[in-house]
């Protein structure tokens, strides 16, 4: 059964928290460390000192309930028992307005469907509309978190569809970027046609060219030159691989050593968080409010910090050579390429034949819907518009009125 | 002239650094944990709740402290790094009661530090046996660790560790002196045998030794052998054991060597993120040691409580992947003062003997059971090691010039 949830943090929560930053401890930093080493020590000092006093939790999350409609009902998950499910859940005023599940990633959350939020259920003659359901991910927000091993692509995608269904919208579409792109490809994968639709997501994978594998896409790798953009992409991805991949090695192999820390000092959440909100976009101006409500999220999840790590293990262990051998999916899919994106191929690595839509943007980085609301929506506009590729692909729910 | 004289040190950590800690103790948040999760996602939850117990109420650090301080005569001194100024070095030094004992220096690694010698240290300086050589012995706390200073500028990397190390045995008057270590001291030492060895470092141990993987081009007779070859059980075994540390142990370096900050934060912050990152190595890297509660939290401790606080120490991976970005893939490694190897089956990286074999390899030991941590696991076995290295007979005797190790 559904029921509507506001978030509400205890008092004590606040004050524990409260409690904590006045006891933190910061680290020394080299001369000149810039962001060299990691999260800078000003910024994390001063985002402390806000954090502490100025930063008004209650404001926040009093701004949040009244944005966005948030409701929790139980999803069994094979293998898994029955977890709550936090979630928002907005209809437009089109009727048939086009069913999308928004799934995020780590470390996003539900709170990254905020801006997009209005503009995909507005109505209007002039393009489609949404009903728009965001799930906070078993582990994350205020969801519960698994208690089970092996909670992997498989049950994430099965909670997201079991919720689609469970709402009404038996056939629908997904968007979404980070572990969100893994989700909803497996979604595509396992319940593709059936439910869902069309998928679109906002952080692009494919193979590289390779002699055995893919000896075409090796032959124009060695042939034909990358566009100055792509350079810049491929660039960006060795960085991301070389220098950017040590929490996700940790993350994948010892979540719960790193999570002690996580779950005892709000500083240690924080600069481990914040690094990835600055490294990971396009010259995002973040205000430190928004930082401080990004990571109070996490602080303050129903299942803790530590919990929202375990993804990175159990996916890794799930499929040790996911970046090598993806199924393919066969229903519609769109990609919009975003320059500061971590991982940003050559197009050709990416061209598969169910794939109806892709949109270049000249900025942007890994939180699209976050940094780009009004570039991503428009994305998904033209591709499941009247005159786009993905027109009626649920059928009866063409997105006019 | 005789050199200077450290300043004689004792740890003394104030008593408000002590009641701080307790206010955060009794702060502390655990996460939970996936049932059955036991050692598989990292430092299983039963073992912290239980760390952080004793260590709120019932491990006394006063008392470990005393007793370090009795066992381990500890020193600091000023030494210059080029291009970095004067660090002021916090160190052991024990010399033997015969005068003519090996001067050797002794080097840590991370999460090790200069508590590693505590145990080696009087088997070393006194052994029992009239036969066994003695040796005076210095181990340092590397910058940035323990009590000594912490690097303020970027950059300080092998040859800054090396060079402080070198200086150090200098200024107490050992022109020549031979070294031994692992982790970090692996590839502190290696670098001190390339810089200063013949003239000052005479012959260097490792319990951590490291070579390349065979490679067509680079080693092909190596290859050829590895290929036409079997290796041993135990060597298959200890292959097994460095893929695992390379698939599935290296997320701390990972990090460390990319992003020591923001690590840094949450070590610096919380005890017991601290305890937790340090302990699952010390679980994961050893032989079924037993380790007792106190003595994880001493070691965990000298963290805590260290001059220039937890975060200085992750420096040294950033440091040195960012100078020697193919550091483990080149011959950078070889060096050519006689040099001893000995090998623990649950280290976490064990090559076979064949890729660790070199013109200057003159010492091999062979163990049925240790880890990572040799000097602390097995002290009899690794000074045993030393002795039949550097005592009479032994392949490194009379390394150092008038330094034989016995009576005269």
């Amino acid at each position: 059964m559904e029921a509507p949830f506001r978030i509400a943090v205890p008092d004590s929560s606040i004050s524990l928290l409260k409690q904590k930053l006045a006891l933190t401890t910061l680290p020394d930093e080299l001369d000149d460390a810039g962001w060299q080493y990691g999260a800078p020590l000003a910024d994390v000092r001063r985002l402390v000192a806000r954090w502490q006093d100025g930063y008004d939790w209650r404001k926040s999350e009093a701004q949040l309930n009244s944005e966005l409609p948030q409701f929790t009902r139980d999803i069994k998950v094979d293998g898994h028992g029955v977890l709550n499910v936090h979630y928002i859940h907005q209809r437009s005023t089109v009727v048939d307005a086009i069913p999308l599940l928004f799934v995020h990633g780590w470390p996003g959350s539900f709170i990254e469907v905020q801006k997009i939020l209005p503009l995909l259920v507005e109505a209007s003659p002039e393009h489609p509309s949404f009903h728009v359901v965001a799930f906070s991910l078993p582990g994350y927000g205020f969801s519960e978190a698994p208690r089970k091993q092996g909670f992997e692509l498989t049950q994430f995608a099965e909670v997201g569809n079991k919720l689609m269904i469970a709402l009404g919208y038996n056939q629908y579409v997904t968007q979404g970027g980070d572990w969100g792109h893994l989700i909803t490809r497996r979604i595509a994968q396992l319940y593709g046609h059936k439910h869902s639709k069309a998928w679109h997501s906002n952080f692009p994978t494919g193979n590289p060219p390779h002699p055995i594998h893919r000896p075409l896409l090796l032959l124009s790798h060695l042939l034909f030159k990358y566009t100055p953009k792509e350079d810049e992409g491929l660039k960006r991805t060795m960085w991301y691989r070389d220098q950017g991949s040590g929490y996700f090695a940790e993350q994948a192999s010892y979540p719960q050593t790193l999570g002690y820390g996580l779950a005892d000092s709000p500083v240690g959440l924080l600069a481990w968080i914040y690094e990835k909100l600055v490294l990971w976009t396009d010259n995002y101006r973040w205000d430190d409010d928004e930082v401080l409500t990004w990571v109070s999220i996490y602080w303050f999840s129903r299942a803790g910090p530590a919990a929202s790590l375990r993804i990175y293990y159990e996916v890794n262990k799930a499929y040790p050579d996911l970046a090598n051998k993806p199924e393919p999916t066969t229903i519609p899919t769109g990609y919009s390429f975003f320059p500061k994106e971590l991982i940003s191929l050559p197009r050709r690595w990416l061209q598969v034949p169910n794939l109806v839509f892709q949109s270049e943007h000249d900025s942007g980085g890994h939180f699209a819907a976050h940094e780009k609301p009004k570039e991503l929506v428009e994305d998904l506009r033209k591709m499941f518009g009247r005159a786009g590729p993905a027109f009626a692909v649920v059928p009866g729910k063409v997105g006019y009125a | 002239m005789s050199p200077a004289k450290g300043t004689p040190y004792k740890i003394n950590v104030p008593g408000s650094s002590l009641s701080y800690l307790q206010q955060k103790l009794s702060l502390a948040t655990l996460p939970d944990e996936l049932e059955d999760a036991g050692r598989d996602y990292g430092a299983p939850l039963a073992d912290i709740r239980r760390l952080v117990a004793r260590w709120k109420g019932g491990y006394d650090w006063r008392t470990h402290e005393a007793k370090l301080n009795l066992e381990l005569p500890q020193f600091t001194r000023d030494i210059e790094v080029e291009g970095h100024g004067v660090l002021n070095i916090h160190y052991v030094h024990k010399k033997s009661e015969i005068t003519d004992a090996i001067p050797l220096l002794f080097v840590h690694g991370w999460p090790g530090s200069f508590l590693e010698v505590r145990k080696i240290l009087p088997l070393l300086v006194a052994p029992k046996d009239p036969t066994d050589p003695s040796f005076d012995v210095v181990a340092f706390s590397l910058p940035g660790f323990g009590f000594s200073e912490a690097p303020r500028k970027r950059g300080f990397e092998l040859k800054q560790f090396a060079e402080v190390g070198h200086k150090l045995m200098l200024a107490l008057g050992y022109n020549e002196y031979v070294t031994q270590g692992g982790d970090w001291g692996d590839w502190i030492m290696r670098t001190i045998a390339q810089n200063y060895g013949r003239n000052h470092c005479k012959a260097w141990h490792s319990n951590a030794p490291f070579a390349t993987s065979p490679h067509p081009i680079r080693t092909p007779l190596l290859m050829l052998s590895h290929l036409l070859f079997n290796y041993t059980p135990a060597e298959q075994e200890g292959l097994k054991r460095t893929e695992w540390f390379r698939n599935k142990g290296s997320g701390y370096s990972a990090e460390q060597s990319t992003q020591p900050q923001t690590l840094g934060y949450s070590l610096a912050d919380s005890p017991i993120g601290l305890l937790a990152w340090i302990y699952e190595k010390l679980i994961n890297w050893t032989d079924n040691y037993p380790w007792d509660d106190d003595e994880v939290l001493t070691w965990v401790s000298i963290y805590w409580y260290s001059r220039a606080g937890p975060a200085a120490s992750l420096r040294i991976y950033y440091e040195v992947h960012k100078a020697n970005p193919q550091l483990a893939m080149t011959k950078a490694y070889s060096t050519t003062v006689p040099m001893g190897y000995s090998y623990f089956p649950k280290d976490v990286v064990v090559l076979p003997r064949r890729w660790l074999q070199a013109p200057n390899l003159i010492f091999e030991s062979e163990h049925d059971s240790g880890g990572h941590f040799a000097a602390h696991e097995k002290p009899q076995e690794l000074a045993d090691d030393l002795r039949r290295m550097f005592g009479k007979g032994g392949p490194a005797f009379a390394v150092v010039f008038g330094k034989l190790g016995y009576y005269t």
